[in-house]
């Protein structure tokens, strides 16, 4: 009886988790689908999945359009220094709060938190202001410095909780070693933090890729756009270009989905094991 | 190969030390008190102490990790107060190892020498003579995580000599290891000893390892020295209470008792068991014209002997401890617990009786076991 229940009960819970998966892969389904289609041809009733449309015209129009392929280097450009510049700065504030004690340690510390907590419509208007001032509007620099505001905390957090569990006798025994602090961080800590740089790496990296607000509102002409921008700019007043939509936003989703199947293995912890006893 | 000496050095921790650092209890402040000592060229010393004793910052001091806020360190006759760590010419082992977990065993040893741009084959050459003499060679090409416990202390101390450092510093290094194990390695670093010309400062709260490895011990407590001596001297001649109940196992035993003083003969009675005191503790007594006094005696429990007959002192047993070659009595004698060892080897049937549950014994001591200390717990005779 209790053996017929449980089968019952996985049955259910195996339709429900079915049902669910759908209804989360069919927009990713209908955007592939439609990739691959004509405009024409999209909203034909009764929808067929394959079509006589059916092919890579799309994709050759966006890649062999300069201005499509500008949103493209945009994106990897703003995104790319976000990342480097994102861990760069996030990695040395993390080994200074785990490390070491200053004056308003906490305060600091709880500003950074606070900062996550605003909601960015609100900084937009304070933002642009400091932009204009700064003659930044419309350059990569107006994207990447915004986007550090909205990365950086969560780097920090992350890389200083992470460092915290790494003993502080490993950077006692560079200092005695030979090294610096400088070398105990980029030498030791750095390299057995990698399950923890990557998270923190894809989250900046997403982030940026898929930041619109900021993006819209900072930058102007057309070879500044990045590619939520520019799959936007396709909605006219006349005309909306799905198919170029959605060939532009499977385009803009690859670089995520690799970056995850590449790294993947390094999410599995454990690169730390053998530090110190345990 | 150097001297280093440690003159009026104290410690004190500021709060923000204490908020960064976990380890130092909130109560502690003054981690080390007036800390003087001189530590000969190739000498190995020992500092013992329970824990929060300051054994660990002192040596942290000697390091450079840790500040100095008064006093002087030299190393060689070299100040060296405000030299960072890597300019001390020091190599410190930790209780944690320590080992860089994203380097093979090879590469973690080679570690100081290549940062001092040493020439690429004579890091070779070197790691190889110190993965000799510590038996790691067959580990080389391993990454830390595939050793055992006592294989990566290995390494540790092998990532410590390489350089041939003045100084050797070791922090608690066994600490993490079984007991087995740990008598091993403490048998290794005494041979190690041997094979390296070096000064060692090492830190452990266990007194066995400070008894069977130093030349000299600092017996440390609440941050000042109790006393600096040879490991038989402290056994033999504590400087008082605390370093006579923390050196030797089991630890003394004390009595409340009276000394007494008749001419230049001096007795102690503790309860109807009277005792004359051996002739050399005596004449120490009286060339420091001690008086007659209420003091604490201590005795040692291999010192204590059963069943005298008379007016030797009365108590149960609580527990009996076969050790093989000897029994630990637990006695309760008053409100105390006096701990007894009886030899039984080739014996046993002798003292058999003595060793069950609850029976009642008497128990003496001569005047030889005698060790006097006064209200402060100051021994008399030092």
């Amino acid at each position: 009886m209790v053996r017929r229940q449980n089968k019952l009960s996985k049955v259910l819970l195996s339709i429900v988790m079915i049902l669910f998966a759908i209804y989360a892969a069919f927009p990713i389904v209908w955007m592939l689908i439609c990739s691959f289609k004509q405009n024409d041809y999209i909203f034909a009733w009764p929808p067929k999945i394959i079509d006589e449309s059916f092919g890579l015209r799309t994709y050759v129009r966006v890649l062999t359009d300069p201005v499509k392929l500008r949103f493209f280097l945009n994106s990897y450009i703003v995104s790319a220094a976000v990342v480097v510049l994102t861990l760069i700065i996030g990695i040395m504030a993390a080994y200074a709060f785990s490390r070491f004690d200053f004056p308003l340690k906490k305060a600091v510390n709880s500003i950074i938190v606070s900062v996550q907590a605003i909601p960015q419509i609100c900084l937009l208007i304070p933002y642009m202001g400091i932009i204009v001032a700064l003659q930044l509007f419309n350059t990569y620099w107006a994207l990447i410095l915004t986007y550090l505001v909205m990365t950086l905390p969560y780097c920090i957090l992350m890389m200083t909780g992470y460092f915290n569990t790494l003993s502080k006798e490993l950077d006692d025994s560079v200092r005695i070693d030979g090294g610096s602090r400088f070398r105990a961080l980029w030498g030791v800590l750095v390299p057995i933090s990698t399950p923890a740089l990557v998270s923190v790496g894809l989250y900046t990296f997403m982030t940026a890729w898929n930041e619109y607000l900021f993006a819209l509102v900072l930058t102007q002409t057309t070879n500044m756009r990045t590619i939520p921008i520019g799959i936007n700019l396709l909605i006219t007043e006349h005309n909306y270009d799905w198919s170029m939509m959605m060939s532009m936003s499977v385009l803009g989703s690859l670089p995520i989905l690799i970056l995850f199947l590449f790294f993947q293995k390094y999410f599995i912890s454990g690169m730390s094991s053998g530090a110190i006893k345990g | 190969m150097a001297t280093v000496e440690l003159k009026h050095i104290s410690k004190v921790f500021s709060n923000a030390e204490k908020k960064a650092n976990k380890n130092i209890p909130a109560e502690a402040t003054h981690a080390v008190s007036d800390f003087n000592l001189k530590i000969a060229d190739k000498e190995f010393v020992v500092l013992v102490g329970p824990s929060g004793c300051g054994k660990s910052t002192t040596l942290r001091m000697i390091a450079g990790l840790e500040e100095i806020t008064d006093g002087e360190l030299y190393i060689d006759d070299v100040q060296v107060n405000d030299m960072e760590p890597k300019d001390r010419d020091i190599a410190m082992v930790f209780q944690n190892y320590a080992l860089y977990p994203h380097m093979t065993v090879f590469d973690n040893i080679a570690f100081p020498l290549k940062l001092r741009k040493t020439p690429k084959e004579e890091i070779k050459k070197r790691v190889e003579e110190v993965a000799q003499i510590l038996d790691i060679t067959e580990y080389l090409k391993r990454k830390p995580k595939k050793l055992s416990g006592g294989q990566r202390q290995r390494v540790a101390i092998g990532r410590a000599i390489v350089r041939e450092p003045k100084v050797l510093l070791m922090d608690e290094p066994l600490s993490n290891l079984d007991a087995k194990l740990r008598n091993q390695m403490r048998a290794e670093i005494i041979a190690l000893r041997d094979k390296i010309n070096t000064t060692f400062v090492y830190v452990t709260h266990d007194q066995t390892e400070a008894m069977t490895l130093g030349d000299r011990i600092v017996i440390m407590k609440d941050g000042f020295i109790q006393q600096v001596a040879s490991p038989q001297d402290a056994f033999d001649h504590p400087a008082n209470i605390f370093v006579a109940g923390f050196i030797g196992a089991p630890a003394m035993n004390f009595f409340p008792a009276k000394l007494e003083r008749v001419g230049d003969e001096y007795y102690v009675q503790v309860e109807k068991l009277r005792v004359k005191l051996a002739d050399e503790k005596c004449a120490k007594l009286a060339a420091k014209n001690v008086a007659s006094q209420d003091i604490t005696l201590g005795v040692r429990p291999s010192h204590i002997r059963v069943d005298q007959g008379g007016d030797e002192l009365q108590g149960t047993i609580e527990v009996s401890e076969m050790m093989g070659t000897e029994v630990h009595l637990h006695v309760k004698h008053n409100d105390n617990v006096v701990v007894i060892i009886v030899p039984v080897a080739g014996s046993y049937e002798k003292y058999s009786k003595y060793l069950k549950h609850d029976q009642k014994v008497g128990f003496s001591f001569d005047g030889e076991a005698c060790h006097v200390f006064d209200a402060e717990g100051k021994n008399l005779e030092a």
